[in-house]
């Protein structure tokens, strides 16, 4: 897997996991956790709460958003339980938050399998 | 790049899905169980009642054989929301016809979730699914056999009342059922 090394901060170093032009999520080794970077903040994601958000994520309707003709605004409040974030996205950013989370989790997959086959091979 | 995913849990989520579901399913036979013994033991019959405490019991010991074993492997197991539970029958053969039906639906849904681990090739959840293969060979024997027990016995006269005392005896002692 390409890995973009990239210093977030001076202690630890940071893998790209996935990104977009609207975001990245990167992974650190060292404190078995991703940061997402997106909606103009970088946030803490332990294994649980990524797995949450996808969730949350992947629940939003955005065809019934997108059919809604109500004046209401096309916000979502996205919420997660024991999470210290929260997101509060329109419509596109949904959308966008949904590609950067699809690829990531494509991406995470990717190495579990490159893992797999050549680390995890009992010789 | 570490594998983190892994490291933290060894089940896919299509799979701690599928066992998060079948607990759902082991407490609703859980709670059906129960409602047959009540619905037994308001109608006089209380062998029968006897053996669906018995029942409902090990439908609980089920779902915590389950519950437990997601949470070994790293996943997230969760306490189940149970209702529309069937409280009333209309005869007493009706109860083990609801019986036998649960129990064959139980052994569909093992299936399934085998079927999804060997796609899968998770074949430690595979193996973990065998106890409770094993399991519903007695469970279905067992419902088969208290329904068959109208047909031998008959319903007329003090019919119900035999059937009744012949419900708890029902045993499953076949050389390859093991524990």
């Amino acid at each position: 897997m390409a890995a973009a090394k990239l210093a977030i901060s001076s202690t630890y170093t940071y893998t790209e996991v996935f990104s977009t032009p609207c975001g990245a999520v990167y992974q650190s080794d060292r404190e078995g956790c991703w940061y997402i970077d997106f909606a103009g903040k970088l946030v803490r994601f332990d294994y649980r709460s990524l797995l949450k958000l996808k969730k949350s994520i992947y629940r939003v309707d955005i065809e019934q958003l997108l059919l809604d003709t109500s004046k209401s605004p096309e916000i979502e409040l996205v919420f997660i339980c024991a999470c210290n974030h929260c997101y509060l996205l329109n419509l596109l950013q949904i959308i966008s938050l949904k590609q950067l989370l699809e690829g990531t989790f494509a991406m995470l997959e990717l190495n579990q399998i490159i893992h797999d086959r050549l680390y995890r091979t009992v010789v | 790049m570490k594998d983190i995913m892994r490291i933290k849990c060894l089940l896919s989520e299509d799979i701690e899905s599928l066992l998060n579901q079948q607990i759902k399913k082991e407490a609703h036979s859980s709670s059906l169980y129960l409602a047959m013994a009540s619905w037994c033991n308001r109608n006089g019959f209380d062998y029968s009642s006897e053996y669906f405490f018995k029942q409902s019991d090990e439908e609980r010991y089920h779902q915590l054989k389950l519950y437990k074993y997601v949470l070994d492997m790293g996943g997230t197991a969760i306490s189940p929301e149970i209702n529309n539970i069937k409280q009333e029958f209309n005869s007493f053969r009706e109860v083990f016809e609801d019986a036998l039906e649960q129990e064959v639906a139980i052994t569909q849904s093992f299936k399934n979730i085998a079927a999804a681990c060997m796609r899968e090739q998770d074949f430690v959840t595979f193996e973990f699914l065998n106890w409770f293969m094993k399991e519903q060979r007695e469970e279905e024997y067992k419902a088969r056999r208290a329904l068959e027990l109208f047909e031998v016995i008959g319903e007329e006269g003090t019919g119900r009342w035999e059937i009744d005392k012949h419900v708890n005896k029902i045993k499953y002692d076949s050389e390859t059922a093991g524990e």
